[in-house]
């Protein structure tokens, strides 16, 4: 979730510092103490055959640590303080200049995109970004999208299992939930596959546009419904589905434990996925307590998708 | 055949908390990695740290996949549970978070090991005795 608040216009201060391997750690932990979201990148050098093969650290280079400040009224009282901690701490060893670049969030937000290919999940499902061409065959079923900063592209193994899995429970005809839509990708899939209507819940803003956006590009936009907010607190007000999907990941899964089985209805089902074998018996264990039942689980990796019911 | 590797990246970042605003936005995106991808890995599999910072080094492959492995925590989150502190002083020079003894920056040399650059366990203590210092933690015998 991108925080506009902190960085109103999207615009961000890059701080860079080369420094040598015996002071990486206390620069790290002082940029960090300032840095957005006390996150640090740390970039050593490599060194790597003429083929490209046999990539390892140098350590006789220096490192780069880099931290980012949202250009904001408090940027410069910040980079004060990381300039005289970083002062302090030249006796330890080699500490370059404080190096500062504006970064415009465009800068990284669609640099992967270049990488993002049509893709087919299933028997049917095409995913085609939006800035790629692709030519439907009978039985196509293509979701146009463009993820922007939501999670969905259909690239992950969850969503992948969740897309899969669709393809054979009864969709046609049914009223579908999506908790934590995303890119809404699982909605627009749901409504492919002839759902009457789909309820896409979102908590996060940003994600929510790329929803609607997403929603709007496949013109299934009148047969689901947004709503954007946090989903243990606004519940479905009472509503029930046939089916309801979650591809979150665990702790939240969890923590919506009880509102996502309050929306199944007594003969709906529920497809939860996002949840590693690590955690499996502790997601497992608290469904079950809400009364449902596990009726299969499938795995993809170390990641692991189930399929339950309500108790009768 | 291996996959072709196209970057490593280390980035730290607190347990379950990614987003793909910075550092993971740029340190990902540059190398055109789907950034929400390794969001939802990281808060998945770092769940059980919550509260902490946790070290993660990425390999980034030609084909723009990923693995990632997590490290030790950060030498300044062992020093502030040494010191049974919250954080650091925000002036070093005028205040003084808490202080540790030097077994106990033995101690953390030892368990950092693995993770730092040095070559031996005299040259990780003069590392954690400096972030100790650039917290405003004391070191005491």
């Amino acid at each position: 979730m991108v925080d506009q608040h902190k960085a109103p216009d999207g615009r961000w201060v890059e701080l860079s510092v080369a420094v040598d391997s015996e002071a990486v750690e206390p620069v790290s932990e002082l940029m960090s103490r300032h840095a957005y979201g006390q996150g640090v990148a740390v970039y050593e050098q490599y060194q790597q055959d003429p083929d490209g093969d046999n990539l390892a650290p140098d350590p006789t280079r220096p490192v780069t640590v880099v931290a980012y400040l949202p250009l904001n009224q408090e940027t410069e009282q910040k980079v004060g303080r990381i300039e005289e901690g970083l002062w302090h701490l030249r006796y330890l060893g080699e500490i370059g200049e404080l190096e500062r670049a504006e970064r415009p969030e465009e800068d990284w937000a669609n640099a992967w995109k270049e990488h993002f290919q049509v893709l087919r999940i299933g028997e049917r499902f095409v995913i085609r970004p939006t800035w790629r061409e692709y030519e439907p065959v009978a039985g196509d079923l293509v979701i146009d999208l463009d993820p922007g900063m939501a999670f969905g592209t259909g690239h992950h193994p969850t969503t992948e299992l969740c897309l899969r899995w669709m393809e054979e429970v009864p969709v046609a005809g049914k009223r579908v939930l999506d908790v934590g839509a995303g890119s809404g990708i699982l909605s627009i899939a749901a409504i492919l596959l002839d759902a009457q209507s789909v309820h896409a819940v979102e908590i996060d803003e940003v994600a929510a546009r790329a929803l609607r956006e997403n929603l709007d590009m496949n013109r299934v936009g009148e047969s689901v419904l947004v709503s954007v907010g946090d989903f243990s607190k606004t519940g479905t007000g009472g509503e029930r589905y046939d089916l309801v999907i979650a591809n979150i990941i665990s702790s939240v899964l969890t923590r919506l434990a009880t509102p996502i089985c309050e929306a199944v209805d007594d003969r709906g089902q529920l497809l939860l996925s996002g949840v590693i074998e690590q955690h499996i018996d502790q997601v497992r264990a608290t469904f079950t307590a809400e009364g449902m039942k596990v009726i299969e689980e499938r795995q993809q990796g170390d990641w692991i998708a189930m399929l339950l019911e309500r108790n009768a | 055949m291996a996959k072709k590797i196209r970057a490593y990246i280390k980035l730290q970042i607190p347990a379950g908390k990614a987003t793909p605003a910075p550092p993971i936005g740029p340190a990902l995106g540059q190398h055109g990695v789907a950034i929400m991808n390794f969001c939802k890995e990281y808060n998945e599999r770092t769940a059980d740290m919550a509260g902490q910072v946790v070290p993660v080094v990425i390999t980034v492959f030609e084909d723009r996949s990923f693995t990632f492995i997590t490290k030790t925590p950060p030498a300044a989150e062992m020093i502030r549970q040494a010191a049974g502190i919250d954080k650091g002083a925000t002036n070093v020079k005028t205040e003084t978070a808490g202080q540790v003894s030097r077994d106990q920056i033995r101690e953390i040399a030892e368990a950092k090991m693995p993770d730092i650059n040095a070559v031996d366990i005299e040259g990780a203590m003069l590392q954690i005795e400096g972030t100790a210092r650039s917290m405003g933690v004391k070191i005491v015998d």
